[in-house]
């Protein structure tokens, strides 16, 4: 049986990390579950602790979500994890998919797997300025990892032990969903979507405003074509 | 002023009086703030080699002014804008340091995050002990 972490970033999240918890909890009973807790000024950390069902990484300050995310994936890997799985504290992403997500690495078929909102049977509707923006740059970064990938910007995904270990090593700092695919290609990582039936938010704010749109294509994009460029330290040199 | 020596060296002695003291000054200030420890050798040393361009300059005009006359360039205007460049020139260094800065900084709050979470696991399995 391969060992399990559900990686949760939050960040003030008091309003909804209980329940995602005991979700996650019934829905696949003998995972580990870590909460990063990116620097909360709210309950979160306190909620966390007193529930008892997940781990508790508290970072100092607040890094952002490439940071408080990564923070998991080191954990994974230092706890020697087979599968690792990234879940939004917020309560968009169902737990009765998780397993769905794992089945698929443990079947081989892929280092990644990503849950995808928009292969036919998803039930996703974002905006108009939206979906022009995610289908820009998901154009853009297929055009990188050699095409495949719809829902680039999804943030409930699978990995498995390589991904991990590269990772654990190299994650970008703001808006790093699309970044880790080409990161991962470039490693030589096989990844995959399936569909998934996100639920709307249960509770807390996008971290993407509308005004940070923009930046966020600029930045995603440009970044996007350094790393094809970037050398990386072999996966298992000293840090 | 002596407009003999303008045609001599090509330089107002007032400029290089001027050139010489901002100079000096500037390398006392620096050497003062590296001995109280305010300022690392490091980047002492880029502040340092600028106040020596000052001195030499300042001691030798003649090398700025065959430059301007060859470039057709007034010598402050070569002045001011050489001052430029080495300015941004520094405020690429920092952002350069600042951005290693905040990688270190990355790490360490995640080694800090790890290691409490370590720490308070070892804490109550020693109390179940």
């Amino acid at each position: 049986m391969a060992r399990i972490l559900v990686i949760i970033p939050a960040y003030n999240e008091e309003a909804t990390i209980v329940s995602v918890i005991a979700d996650i909890r019934a829905a696949v009973p003998e995972c580990g579950i870590v909460v990063v807790d990116d620097g909360s000024s709210d309950q979160t950390a306190a909620l966390v602790r007193e529930q008892g069902e997940a781990e508790l990484l508290a970072l100092p300050f607040n890094l952002g979500i490439g940071g408080g995310m990564q923070t998991g994936y080191k954990y994974a890997a230092r706890n020697g994890y087979d599968i690792a799985i990234q879940c939004d504290a917020d309560g968009q992403h169902p737990a009765g998919e998780i397993m769905g997500l794992v089945a698929r690495i443990e079947d081989g078929t892929a280092d990644v797997v990503i849950g995808s909102r928009y292969v036919a049977d998803s039930n996703y509707q974002p905006s108009l300025v939206r979906r022009i923006g995610k289908s820009l740059l998901s154009r853009w970064i297929n055009l990188f990892i050699g095409g495949g990938i719809t829902d680039t910007t999804s943030g409930f995904r699978a990995m498995n032990r390589a991904a991990i270990a590269v990772v654990a090593r190299s994650y970008p700092e703001d808006y790093p969903e699309p970044e880790v695919l080409v990161i991962l290609h470039k490693h030589g990582l096989k990844a995959v979507e399936i569909p998934v039936q996100m639920r709307p938010r249960q509770g807390g704010v996008t971290s993407i405003r509308p005004h940070g749109a923009a930046y966020y294509m600029v930045k995603v994009g440009l970044a996007i074509l350094i790393d094809i460029f970037r050398s990386y330290a072999p996966v298992g040199a000293k840090q | 002023m002596d407009e003999s020596n303008v045609e001599l060296v090509g330089f107002y002695l007032s400029h290089r009086i001027g050139l010489l003291a901002v100079s000096v000054l500037f390398m006392a200030v620096v050497l003062e703030l590296v001995r109280r420890s305010h300022l690392k050798e490091r980047y002492a040393l880029l502040w340092l080699a600028a106040a020596s361009c000052g001195l030499v300059v300042g001691l030798f005009p003649q090398t700025v002014v065959s430059f301007s006359r060859a470039f057709n360039f007034q010598y402050l205007t070569v002045f001011f804008v050489s001052s430029f460049l080495f300015l941004l020139l520094l405020v690429l260094v920092f952002t350069v340091v600042i951005s290693k800065l905040s990688e270190r900084n990355r790490e360490l709050a995640q080694e800090v995050a790890l290691l409490a979470h370590r720490v308070t696991r070892l804490e109550v399995k020693k109390d179940g002990d």
